[in-house]
């Protein structure tokens, strides 16, 4: 293992490498494009043997990745903002042929060139997994494990790995760079399925191509067991493991209250959580990295040992509210004692989550647990 | 920018941890952008943005003598600018420590361009002792390898000897008593006027109301009074753009004075 600086986007192209993917696609949009070309660097230099395809925009990139997969290829693909919107319809394909693809989403929001979730999150419904990662590191190792899991026999479903544009994309920070022979022992070649090859092929069972929507939904929940597995054997392999693949919990013990963040804001959290720990409050974190499928049991377990939990969101669905706060009000549901949650929206459009925004956030969450009344109930910060 | 990383790559080799926030806007080539760089023996975690600096380094030598550029700082800090005086004549006055290095000659003489990011890197590993010099040669050649890395190195090593070392800030003027510097960032910008090296000015009388000056101006800087052109200056980062559409040339860049 080398230890390196690096920019988020170089993370991710380095993981593209040490992934060995064949096929590569992308169309390049701010902040994603110098993912672009750090690999036609690594391509150019021969350190990476890939087919790079220039494409006229993101609907040809996800169709192209798509059909790269199809025909037995490692694929990677990397988009942001706007241009991961534009590839929407080809993605439920994608999922729906349940192709291994995995995707880098370098976070702008909808609403400018800032970052925030909702660019991918506008693709909750499409049937991909969805992953946010809080640093350099976490970029590097979280696309390597879902190339073992996307390509696992038991899941066979695209992953898109997302982490925050300008926050990492262009932040430089130190990375440990695995060596490739322990990513190859970790990661087997991929085994296209079913094979495409005229011999091979039955035309009769292309219907089955198709997965239908409840065997589809069905895949992507028990892809938790497969999450669960990948990232305790990636523990053990690399010394760096991601709570349980899931969520991760950070001096959550003997916590009356949780916050829960997602992205960089778990990492500036982390610090707000050590201030307000050595203020003696008994209050932790919990990092949502998998929020496709979406963690109900590890939030069950959570609601019911604490009695207030705040969801921090960096992103707003329309008219309906936060994304994760609505799905774990709604995981805590079915307990016989429910903790209160309250919800967050931070950082959207960029703006920036200090330290101390975070710190208030989770004040105000332990006042909730301690049954103080706390208004308004939902929150932008 | 590449100061920013390079002071991270340096710290990484001493064994240490570092994060190098750059800021991104709508930037124009050339314009002064802010880079933050967090320093720490164990893995940095928080991502903001950092509003109390313990140094303050200005590569630009416009910037170097406004004030504002030591706004936040904390007391007991430094700020370490890009002039060709001596701290004692400089006029920023606060509780705080001023280095001065004339980092623009040194990447004259040396690189025969002014820029400057590498030799004020010099002058901070000296005054800070925060990065040895050595591994900021490293960082350099790993970066620029070749002519370029040694002649980079070069204005290292002569900023290391030429910067005059920190004394109290002791000018008349304070920070906080003007605007802040108006550099890019992906946050929401007040000005861009602190980015201009020319401003365009338009001639009135020759002006036929065409509007295409309007249309084109990618800031959205200039509004039609009386269909004639008005130009909003925080808003215009002068790009020159507005210029080369007027088709009767009723528009002309006018350098910036200080
Ligand atoms: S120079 Fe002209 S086009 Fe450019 S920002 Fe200023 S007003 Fe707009
Ligand atoms: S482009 Fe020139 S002529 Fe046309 S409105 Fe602008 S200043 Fe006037």
């Amino acid at each position: 293992m080398t230890l390196e600086v690096m920019v988020g986007n170089k993370a991710a192209a380095t993981a593209a490498k040490l992934s060995r993917v064949q096929v590569a696609v992308a169309f390049p949009v701010t902040p994603q494009t110098t993912i672009v070309e750090y690999l036609n660097e690594f391509i150019t230099s021969g350190e990476m043997d890939c087919e790079f395809i220039n494409v006229e925009g993101e609907l040809t990139a996800q169709v192209v990745v798509q059909t790269a997969s199809r025909v037995g290829a490692r694929t990677f693909c990397c988009t942001s903002g706007p241009g991961c919107l534009y590839m929407h319809h080809p993605m439920h394909d994608t999922s729906s042929l349940r192709l291994p693809v995995v995707m880098a989403v370098v976070h702008r929001g909808n609403k400018g060139m800032q970052p925030d979730h909702t660019d991918l999150m506008s693709h909750i419904m499409t049937g991909w997994m969805q992953w946010y990662a809080e640093n350099n590191q976490e970029v590097l190792d979280t696309i390597v494990m879902a190339y073992r899991v996307a390509e696992d026999m038991r899941v066979r479903i695209p992953v898109a790995v997302g982490y925050d544009g300008y926050i990492l994309s262009y932040t430089a920070e130190p990375v440990d760079v695995p060596e490739q022979e322990e990513v190859d022992d970790f990661l087997p070649p991929y085994k296209p399925k079913p094979s495409i090859m005229p011999e091979d092929l039955d035309l009769r069972r292309l219907r089955w191509w198709r997965t239908p929507w409840e065997e589809h939904h069905k895949a992507i929940v028990e892809a938790k067991e497969v999450i669960k597995e990948v990232n305790e054997e990636f523990a053990k392999r690399f010394g760096r493991g991601y709570g349980n693949g899931l969520v991760e919990e950070y001096r959550c013990e003997d916590a009356e209250a949780v916050v829960v963040a997602m992205g960089t804001i778990a990492s500036t959290a982390r610090d707000a959580i050590d201030r307000l720990r050595a203020e003696g409050k008994p209050i932790g974190l919990v990092k949502l990295k998998c929020l496709v499928p979406f963690p109900y049991e590890e939030f069950q377990r959570i609601g019911s040992e604490v009695d207030a939990v705040g969801m921090i969101d960096r992103n707003v669905c329309l008219g309906v509210g936060g994304v994760a706060y609505t799905l774990i009000r709604s995981a805590v549901y079915d307990l016989e004692e429910r903790p209160r949650v309250l919800g967050f929206h931070a950082g959207l459009a960029g703006k920036e989550v200090k330290v101390s925004d975070v710190e208030r956030m989770a004040e105000k969450t332990l006042k909730a647990a301690r049954g103080e009344r706390v208004s308004p109930l939902v929150e932008w910060i | 920018m590449t100061a920013s990383r390079l002071i991270a790559e340096a710290v990484a080799q001493e064994g240490r941890y570092a994060q190098a926030i750059p800021m991104y806007g709508t930037e124009r080539r050339g314009a002064p952008v802010t880079a933050y760089v967090r320093i720490d023996g164990r893995p940095v975690r928080r991502r903001d943005l950092v509003h109390e600096p313990d140094i303050v380094i200005v590569i630009d030598p416009i910037l170097s003598g406004k004030p504002s550029v030591a706004a936040g700082l904390k007391s007991g800090g430094l700020l370490l600018l890009n002039l060709p005086k001596p701290p004692e004549e400089v006029e920023i006055g606060g509780d705080f420590l001023i280095s001065t290095v004339d980092a623009t000659t040194i990447a004259l003489e040396t690189l025969r361009r002014p820029i400057t990011n590498t030799a004020i890197l010099g002058a901070f590993s000296k005054v800070t002792g925060i990065a040895k010099l050595e591994s900021l040669k490293e960082a350099i050649l790993h970066r620029f390898p070749g002519e370029i890395g040694e002649r980079n190195v070069e204005a290292l090593r002569r900023a290391y000897k030429e910067v005059y070392p920190p004394k109290p800030a002791k000018g008349p003027l304070r920070p906080g008593e003007e605007e802040p510097p108006h550099v890019t960032g992906y946050g929401v910008l007040k000005s861009v006027a602190d980015w201009r090296v020319f401003k365009p000015v338009v001639d009135l009388d020759r002006c036929i109301s065409c509007r295409f000056c309007w249309i084109y101006c990618p800031e959205t800087a200039i509004s039609l009074v009386d269909e004639k052109p008005v130009i909003d200056y925080d808003k215009c980062k002068g790009c020159g753009i507005c210029v080369h559409e007027c088709p009767v040339k009723a528009i002309e860049l006018m350098r910036e004075t200080l």
